[in-house]
């Protein structure tokens, strides 16, 4: 029997009211509640700056590791103080020294009914939060940023405008070079990705974070699936958002987002409607064979492949990895399908 | 009421009504699951190619378990569709039949099955939904035999889930069909999936003795061999743990002999292929049985002996069944891991 003042959080997940990312916000929420009724703090948003909560971050449903990573390093570049709510990187890529321990990094018990009295809560999953979200700013009376997963260079200078408003903090210097270096390689990759037909899958922030990557690099959305896309009972609608980022760009006319149906509905769309390329999980790869599509994985989940979550991909240092992922893979294809005369050395 | 005799508990007498092997123990907390009873169901019926096999529940149930069985097919391959209701939470407040219903209908309307094999899942039995009236409805009205599968999660171990899924084979399927008459009547192969096609292997080996295989309970099944499987003349059971209660009922409806044996290592197939020609009374199959056996064993112990030669005197780790292969090579000290094995054979290996 386990004693009285042991913590017992309750969340409730029951499988068939939502996808993984309904669950996620369900149990975030329900440790995070049940850690701060407990210990009886009152939260005063802004009065953690001596006690040093500052910023509190949610990265939401993360597989990545070398998100959680490229978070730890923005931040410490802005030097300040955050608490990640909650970390489960440590777990996930936990360092092979031939001793076992059984946690490894992770967020304290205690540091979660502090989160209440930092200054700001930002959230890089607003589509899976919801929950949270709506319990931070109404329960602890906090402001509340909440963006979708950072993917490229707009995804990221949102990020750190973000960060920097909610902290008084300029953008560091080191960012801001970073920045310069991948628009530089984004130059010298762009010719091979423009006018690319691409198929996205995935849940609904990393598709609003690869959309706009995509548009920005002029590739052309023209399939987008989402099958755990909100479609009721919600004011934050993934599909107006993803339409209207769609409808601003000339590189978006051609896509069709389709909430609620599954990778079926993109084998159909990806037979009938051909594109260049699709990123996606590893559970598109039998849709992609099938069309002869190249695949790229980006998302949740990745099998098939080996240390994927260690890069990250958001970030400035993410969107050089997705670039370098996307451009290679369409590089390879000219090496593997040219026509003999277009095998070149220099691409 | 008479006293049963007291050889019908003794494991050893033959005929016996002590089955040989125990059922599989319970997991202890922190083993790994071996999956619930509706898993056991599932897996046990799933390689019926040729049949549509209905999830009724939330998506989790049928698609964490999908094709985690491994069997392969030689031809149709329906079953691999993972049909489901995918309850969502609406369907649960407000009930799932009509769902179901639908489901029902479309499957049979696009594929045209010989049969449909409804599964209740935790959530559908604990909302009481009637899976049997629903079933039994829309058989009528589709004039396809839809088949109720009761055998949700929490009743039970995977292995009760494969004992359910025996008594739906032998309350709905088992005799409700006949054979063509040129169909030759040998062996139903009960507890046998095909696991990466090794059955294949097996009936090979069976048709060269001449052995015919009446109905493969499931492996690389069709549905309609297995509606006539209560006219064969001898059951081998190849894993006692699940099926052998389907065994004894078809020894006690249709009088089928039966035997538990396995193909793990050449003493069993041996003494399988023995068993099912003495089962089956027949002199010239017995004849041809111990002519392949002594052909085959002779081969193998000739590809054996520079193996052997490598392996004498140092210890072996094997893994679940393998345990009778792994004697019949020889090393001392095998050492053995796993749960779930059968019990020791007593006939040599």
């Amino acid at each position: 029997m386990i004693s009285e003042e042991y913590p017992v959080a309750y969340c409730n997940t029951p499988s068939f009211v939502g996808s993984h990312i309904t669950g996620y916000d369900a149990m975030i929420k329900g440790i995070l509640s049940y850690l701060y009724t407990r210990s009886g703090i009152e939260s005063k948003p802004g009065s953690g700056a001596e006690s040093g909560e500052k910023l509190n971050v949610m990265l939401g449903f993360e597989p990545y590791t070398g998100n959680f990573a490229e978070l730890r390093k923005i931040l410490g570049a802005f030097d300040t103080k955050y608490t990640i709510l909650g970390d489960h990187s440590g777990n996930y890529d936990s360092p092979a020294t031939g001793e076992y321990e059984y946690y490894y990094g992770g967020t304290k018990l205690a540091d979660v009914p502090q989160a209440a009295n930092a200054l700001a809560t930002l959230s890089l999953q607003k589509y899976t939060l919801k929950k949270t979200q709506e319990y931070i700013s109404v329960t602890w009376n906090q402001q509340l940023a909440a963006l979708s997963t950072p993917l490229g260079i707009k995804g990221t200078d949102t990020l750190l405008d973000t960060i920097s408003e909610l902290t008084g903090l300029p953008i560091p210097a080191i960012l801001t070079e970073e920045r310069g270096r991948v628009v530089d390689a984004l130059m010298d990759s762009h010719p091979y990705l423009h006018g690319k037909r691409v198929a996205l899958v995935g849940d609904p922030d990393l598709l609003i974070g690869l959309i706009g990557f995509c548009l920005e690099t002029g590739m052309e959305p023209v399939h987008i699936i989402c099958s755990n896309g909100d479609v009721d009972f919600n004011e934050v609608k993934f599909k107006d958002e993803a339409e209207s980022l769609l409808a601003a760009s000339p590189y978006g006319t051609e896509a069709t987002v389709h909430v609620g149906k599954d990778l079926w509905h993109m084998r159909s769309l990806l037979l009938n409607d051909k594109v260049d390329l699709a990123i996606g999980s590893s559970h598109l790869k039998f849709a992609a064979k099938d069309a002869e599509v190249p695949l790229v994985r980006v998302g949740f989940p990745i099998f098939d492949r080996h240390h994927m979550h260690r890069y990250p991909i958001i970030g400035y240092q993410g969107t050089l990895n997705l670039l370098s992922l996307i451009v290679n893979t369409i590089l390879q294809q000219l090496d593997d399908h040219n026509s003999g005369f277009n095998f070149e050395l220099v691409r | 009421m008479d006293p049963l005799r007291q050889d019908d508990f003794d494991s050893q007498a033959c005929g016996s009504i002590a089955p040989k092997a125990k059922p599989c123990p319970r997991p202890k907390p922190g083993e790994a699951a071996g999956g619930c009873s509706f898993d056991g169901a599932q897996i046990t019926l799933l390689p019926i190619m040729d049949a549509a096999h209905l999830v009724h529940g939330p998506i989790a149930c049928a698609g964490n378990s999908w094709e985690s069985r491994g069997a392969l097919s030689s031809g149709p391959s329906l079953s691999q569709y993972g049909f489901a209701t995918d309850l969502t939470d609406s369907d649960i407040i407000f009930g799932g039949e009509k769902k179901l219903k639908d489901s029902i209908d479309y499957i049979a309307g696009r594929f045209a099955p010989p049969a449909i094999f409804v599964y209740s899942t935790c959530v559908t039995a604990l909302i009481g939904e009637d899976m049997d009236a629903v079933c039994k409805e829309a058989g009528d009205r589709i004039g396809i035999p839809v088949i109720p599968v009761n055998s949700p999660g929490f009743v039970g171990s995977k292995n009760l889930g494969n004992r359910l899924a025996g008594d739906a084979l032998l309350q709905y399927v088992i005799g409700t069909g006949e054979p063509d008459p040129e169909t030759a009547l040998g062996v139903n192969l009960i507890g046998e999936y095909n696991i990466a096609g090794e059955m294949w292997d097996i009936e090979k080996l069976m048709n060269s003795a001449g052995i015919a295989v009446t109905s493969r309970i499931t492996g690389d099944a069709r549905y309609k061999e297995i509606t006539w499987a209560h006219r064969a003349r001898v059951n081998m059971v190849v894993c006692s743990r699940a099926l052998l209660g389907l065994a004894k009922e078809m020894e006690a409806r249709y009088g089928i002999p039966y035997f538990e044996g396995s193909f793990y290592g050449a003493k069993e197939t041996t003494y399988s292929l023995r068993q099912m020609a003495y089962l089956m009374n027949d002199r010239e199959m017995e004849r041809r049985v111990d002519r392949l056996t002594e052909r085959e064993e002779a081969r193998l112990g000739q590809e054996l002996r520079p193996y052997r030669k490598l392996l004498r005197g140092s210890g072996l780790y094997s893994i679940r069944g393998r345990q009778k292969l792994v004697r019949h090579l020889g090393p001392e000290g095998a050492g053995r891991s796993g749960r779930r094995r059968r019990d020791e054979q007593k006939h040599g290996g």
